[in-house]
Order: C-alpha cells, then sequence, then structure tokens
C-alpha cells in the first residue's frame, strides 16, 4: 500500500506564503526514496507532510490506504510510536539521558523500555556503539551521536524511516557511515524509508529520487 | 515521563536546590509558625476555660435610655416627655432572682459538670494603717474548685482551707504584697460605712494576673453575712462538659430567664478577635513565601520549556502527546513541591519539638515545665503540605500547558 501523495499543496505564515503545489506520488513499503533539490524548494516540507508531523493546505496524504488527516490524535500518536522513526540534521537526542536511554525514548510511552532494551543494546552493537551506551549525548563525537539518533529512530523497529538531511552536520567519513547504516535498514528490514537530502551522491544510494524545484516536484 | 522530569531536575542541580530550598522554607515556616500560635491559642483557651467559669450567670443591669423612665413618672397621659436632666446610671437587680429554680435548673441539665453560686462584695482590706479597696468573692470552695483551677494555683496553703464559715479568706498575690499581709495574719474587711470584721488569711494564690491576683475568696456565708445579704448570690459560676457548648448554652439561657447569661468565649470576644487578626497575618506571611517560592518553580521550569524546546519536538515526533508532555513538566513542579514540602514538614516538625522544650510560659497544671506550648496537631502539617503543593502546581500548570501547545512542525521550523 505504501504513502501516497494526492495533490497536496502548502502555504505557510503570514503574510502567507505557497511553499508547495500540486505534488503527487507514491512510494511502496520497502522502497527507499530521495527528496532532492536546492535549498528553500520544499522537500523538507514534503518530508514532514509525508510523516505526519504537519498537515498539507491541500490535497491528503495516504498511508497504507488511511487519509492521517482522518486520523484522530490518539491514533496518530500510536502511529508515529509504533511505525515511524525519524532522523533529523541535527540528533535532538536529551541531554539528560546516556545513550542506551535515549535509544530508549520511544519505547518509554507504553513502558516497553525493558522489553526493547535486548533490541537497543543489539542496535547500538551494530552501530559500533556497544562500549558507549553509557555515555552522555556530550560525551559522543557528532558521528556518534547521529547514530545513536538512528538508533533511537529504529528502535521501535518502524516501517517507516524519515530522514531529514542525516548526513547534514556530518563529515564525509560519518556522512558515509550513516548512509551505509540507513541502506542497510532498509535492505535487510525492508523498512520504506524517506530521506531528503542535497547531496547527488547520498540521493544516489536511494532507488528512486523525487526532485523539487521551488514547491513543485520536478522528476519522480 | 516522569523518569525524565527526574533526569532533568538533577542535571540542574544548583536551580533544583534553591527552588526545593524554597518550597522548603516556605512549608517549615508554615508549620513553624502556625504550631507556635495554635499553641498558644490552645494555651490562652485552656486559661479561659480552666481559670474562670464557662459560663456566668450575673445580676441583669442594664442603662437607662433616656425615655425609659417616662411612663413612671408621667402615665401614658404625655406623648413624649422632654426631660431637662434625663434619666441615668443602671436599671436592674444587684442578686441573682431566685437562685433556688437555677440550682434546680442545672442540677438537673446533664451538660452541666458542676456549679458554684458567689457572692461578691467590694470590701476595703486594713492592715494595720494599710488600706486597699478590692473585691471579695465569697463561694464554696469545694463547688468553686470543680468550677474552674483555682485550687492549682495556691501557692500557700489550701483552697478549701477557707471552709464553710469562720472569717478565713484567701488573699491574691498582689493583694497580699500591697497589704504586706502574710498567711496566718488577720485582715479588717469592710463592706462601705459598716463595721469592719476581722478575717484570718489562711492562703495565698498566684495566677500571674495582676487584677486576678488583687482580689480575695472567703466563704459564700461569710461574705453574705458582711454584704449583709443573706441567702443571696450576685453570681453563679457553671462548668460544662463540654466547653465549647457554652456559648450555645448561655444564649439559649438568656432567653429563658431574667438573668444575664455569657459564656467564657462571650466575655472574651476581643481575644478570638485577636486570634483572627493573628491568623490572617500567619497565613498572609505564609503566602507570601509560598509565593516566593511558586515563582521560582514558574521562572525554573518556564526557563527549562524553552531550553527542550528540541526534547520537546524530539518526543512530540516519536508519539508522545499533548498530554504527556503537560505531565513531563507539570510533574516537574510537583516533584519539587512535594520534596520540598516532605523536608519542610519533617524539619518544621523537629523544629516545633525543640521549641517545645524552652521555658517561656507560666507553669500551670496543664504545662507543669512552663515550656512554649506549640501544636503539633497533624491538621496544620496536612495543611502545609497542600498549601505547598497548590503553590508548586499553580505555579507549574502555566509553562506545562505551554510546552504542551508547542507542536513539534512548530518547533523544527522556529530552528529548534
Amino acid at each position: 500500500m505504501g504513502i501516497k501523495a494526492i495533490g497536496i499543496g502548502k502555504v505557510i505564515g503570514d503574510p502567507p506564503t505557497r511553499v508547495l503545489s500540486d505534488i503527487s506520488f507514491e512510494i511502496e513499503d520497502g522502497e527507499f526514496v530521495a527528496l532532492t533539490g536546492r535549498s528553500g524548494s520544499g522537500k523538507s516540507t514534503v518530508l514532514y507532510l509525508l510523516s505526519t508531523l504537519d498537515n498539507p493546505t491541500e490535497g491528503r496524504i495516504e498511508i497504507s490506504g488511511v487519509d492521517v488527516s482522518a486520523m484522530d490524535p490518539e491514533a496518530l500518536h500510536v502511529f508515529r510510536n509504533q511505525q515511524v522513526g525519524f532522523v533529523f540534521q541535527f540528533h535532538y537526542l536529551i541531554a539528560e539521558l546516556n545513550t542506551l536511554e535515549n535509544v530508549l525514548v520511544p519505547a518509554f510511552k507504553f513502558d516497553e523500555a525493558l522489553k526493547r532494551k535486548k533490541y537497543a543494546e543489539y542496535l547500538l552493537e551494530q552501530f559500533g556503539l556497544s562500549d558507549k551506551s553509557h555515555r552522555l549525548p556530550r560525551q559522543l563525537s557528532g558521528g556518534e551521536q547521529q547514530r545513536v539518533a538512528i538508533a533511537r529512530a529504529l528502535v521501535m523497529e518502524p516501517k517507516y524511516l524519515f530522514a531529514d538531511e542525516p548526513t547534514g552536520s556530518l563529515d564525509t567519513i560519518n556522512g558515509d557511515i550513516v548512509m551505509k547504516i540507513i541502506a542497510d535498514v532498509n535492505r535487510d528490514q525492508k523498512t520504506t524509508v524517506v530521506m531528503v537530502t542535497h547531496d547527488p551522491d547520498f540521493a544516489k544510494q536511494a532507488r528512486r529520487q523525487i526532485m523539487l524545484v521551488d514547491g513543485r516536484m520536478v522528476k519522480s | 515521563m516522569i523518569f525524565l522530569a527526574f533526569r532533568y531536575l538533577l542535571e540542574r542541580k544548583r536551580q533544583t536546590f534553591f527552588t526545593l530550598f524554597g518550597v522548603f522554607l516556605g512549608s517549615m515556616a508554615y508549620v513553624s509558625v502556625s504550631g507556635f500560635f495554635v499553641g498558644f491559642h490552645q494555651y490562652v483557651i485552656q486559661q479561659l476555660v480552666n481559670n474562670s467559669a464557662q459560663i456566668h450567670i450575673q445580676a441583669k443591669q442594664d442603662y437607662l435610655t433616656t425615655h425609659q423612665l417616662d411612663e413612671a413618672f408621667y402615665s401614658k397621659a404625655y406623648h413624649h416627655v422632654f426631660w431637662e436632666d434625663p434619666p441615668s446610671g443602671t436599671i436592674g437587680f444587684l442578686e441573682v432572682q431566685n437562685p433556688q429554680s437555677w440550682y434546680e435548673r442545672l442540677k438537673q441539665d446533664p451538660r452541666v459538670e458542676a456549679f458554684s453560686p458567689i457572692m461578691g462584695a467590694p470590701v476595703l482590706f486594713t492592715l494595720a494603717k494599710i488600706s486597699v479597696s478590692s473585691s471579695l468573692t465569697g463561694c464554696d470552695p469545694y463547688q468553686q474548685s470543680k468550677v474552674t483551677s483555682i485550687a492549682d494555683y495556691m501557692v500557700e496553703g489550701k483552697f478549701t482551707d477557707i471552709g464553710a464559715g469562720g472569717n478565713r479568706v484567701i488573699l491574691g498575690d498582689e493583694l497580699m504584697k500591697r497589704l504586706g499581709a502574710g498567711v496566718g495574719q488577720t485582715v479588717q474587711v469592710s463592706v462601705g460605712n459598716s463595721e469592719s470584721t476581722p478575717f484570718k488569711v489562711v492562703g495565698r494564690y498566684y495566677f500571674g494576673n495582676r487584677a486576678a491576683d488583687s482580689i480575695a475568696f472567703g466563704s459564700l456565708q461569710d461574705v453574705q453575712k458582711l454584704n449583709r445579704t443573706p441567702n443571696r448570690v450576685t453570681e453563679i459560676a457553671v462548668r460544662l462538659k463540654d466547653y465549647t457548648q457554652a456559648a450555645a448554652m448561655a444564649t439559649a439561657w438568656s432567653e429563658i430567664t431574667p438573668e444575664r447569661t455569657e459564656s467564657w468565649d462571650q466575655q472574651n470576644l476581643n481575644f478570638f478577635y485577636m486570634i483572627r487578626i493573628q491568623n490572617a497575618l500567619r497565613f498572609s506571611m505564609i503566602a507570601a513565601i509560598l509565593i516566593v517560592a511558586g515563582f521560582g518553580i514558574y521562572n525554573v521550569l518556564n526557563m527549562t520549556v524553552n531550553q527542550k524546546r528540541q526534547d520537546i519536538a524530539i518526543l512530540r515526533s516519536m508519539g508522545f502527546d499533548t498530554l504527556e508532555i503537560i505531565t513531563l513538566f507539570f510533574s516537574q513542579g510537583l516533584i519539587l513541591g512535594s520534596i520540598g514540602a516532605a523536608f519542610g514538614l519533617f524539619f518544621g516538625y523537629l523544629f516545633c519539638r525543640y521549641l517545645k522544650t524552652i521555658s517561656f510560659m507560666m507553669k500551670t497544671a496543664s504545662n507543669p515545665n512552663g515550656n512554649l506550648v506549640i501544636s503539633l496537631d497533624p491538621s496544620l502539617y496536612v495543611q502545609g503540605a497542600v498549601l505547598a503543593l497548590l503553590a508548586a502546581s499553580l505555579a507549574s500548570i502555566l509553562p506545562a500547558r505551554s510546552a504542551g501547545k508547542l507542536t513539534p512542525i512548530e518547533i523544527i521550523r522556529s530552528g529548534g
């Protein structure tokens, strides 16, 4: 069923500014899609609309055949918690929690931390962080912080992974590591990945690219 | 969320400490100051309840009004009388009318524990060349001991030494000093222009109140004889099984009898006004401390909400709803309030226990060491906890609500 964007448009701010116009596409389950375009082209806005963090001004988004704008708030929260993982350009780790606790934060919502602990440790091991599970975010490098953020996004074994320029704040080596992890997740776990990037090399690693120019889709 | 709330608090140790200290100080001050005032009030009430009768039944005397005697002088022939010099003074009786019926009523009333008929007379005490005007209270010493705690204040002799007659008196400490008298000596007592009568001093009491220590007690028969009013009484002092019923009973009796009946609390209204003012001051002072503590919590949480906008964004994106975000910040306020209050109440209790060891008050039967009377009433501690939690809750709700209103996209768009 995947994700469907049907004629979506977005107007923001006061005075109103149109940032997206008439965008339609479909992402199949298990796909790895890169949203590309220049800065200000509207790619992050599309990502937030697809991931239910924002609502379109026009059109609709369907995920697994369900119109997300029609979902009640409680169902939306459960959906975000159980089926969606986010990776942002900045790690957004909680400074007061150590690595393992940060990875387990999504599991706190339904008191699943104990149940998910083993998997969290497995993810940290996979990402080369098993010896740093008790360190605070400030004691980690930028690349390590971003890997923790990816582990956090994956700990609930989501069906969809949304990444907003996940390599944007990293050097080349760490960027490559992060990209490899994301590609592996898509390949091994069949997680649908939607990634915003303006780096053509990283975009090429996706199976498909959706390119935006001035809020309009020019390539899919 | 509570786990994360604790972590937030632990990470900001200094802010958390000072905010906790504010709540701690407020709740400790509440129980200490309240314990002091309530204890003092209880002490004074006990003095009022025990040292004097709980209901006074007295002969009724009212002030004359300008036209009260019109009819008596001019019958109804004149509609209005203009007095060149209007009548003044009092009207009524000097003694209780028909005391026997009162005795019967009081004996049959199950709420009455004891009563004591009294004859009071203004007298002149003379010893050698020293004369002091005072008041002599005639009573049955056994009955009077049941009605008041005078026997506990005897410094020399026993109150019952007055006996049923035989011209014996017990003098207050102040009166004794002014006369220069001592136990065993004989003083001359006279009423008005009558011949003086010798009375033997058989005891001395000390209340610690100059007015109360300036009078004397004798037997009822002796004073009636001295005053030339046999079988008359000016007052009946009543003690109840439950002193809190005194006002209601006094009011009910005053409606069905010609006497003035007043309860201990009706006679000491000023004291209760003072208690009210003290309570208002106490609450104002504590409210000020708790408001300051509340502002501390408000400031800390407001700052935390602003500093943690990114955390809020990421939590919301993970499916944490508005209520959970509100809980995250509201619970921090409640944690500060609860821990601060718990420590404040505990140390307040210890401080009150310490205050109770300080010797400051007058020694009485109920307070034999004369220590400060401090109330440890659990309700004060419940009130202190409720006030601290209320202040913490009110201070937390606004920042928590503002955090709950933030949406992830709003925060991400504004750059965190």
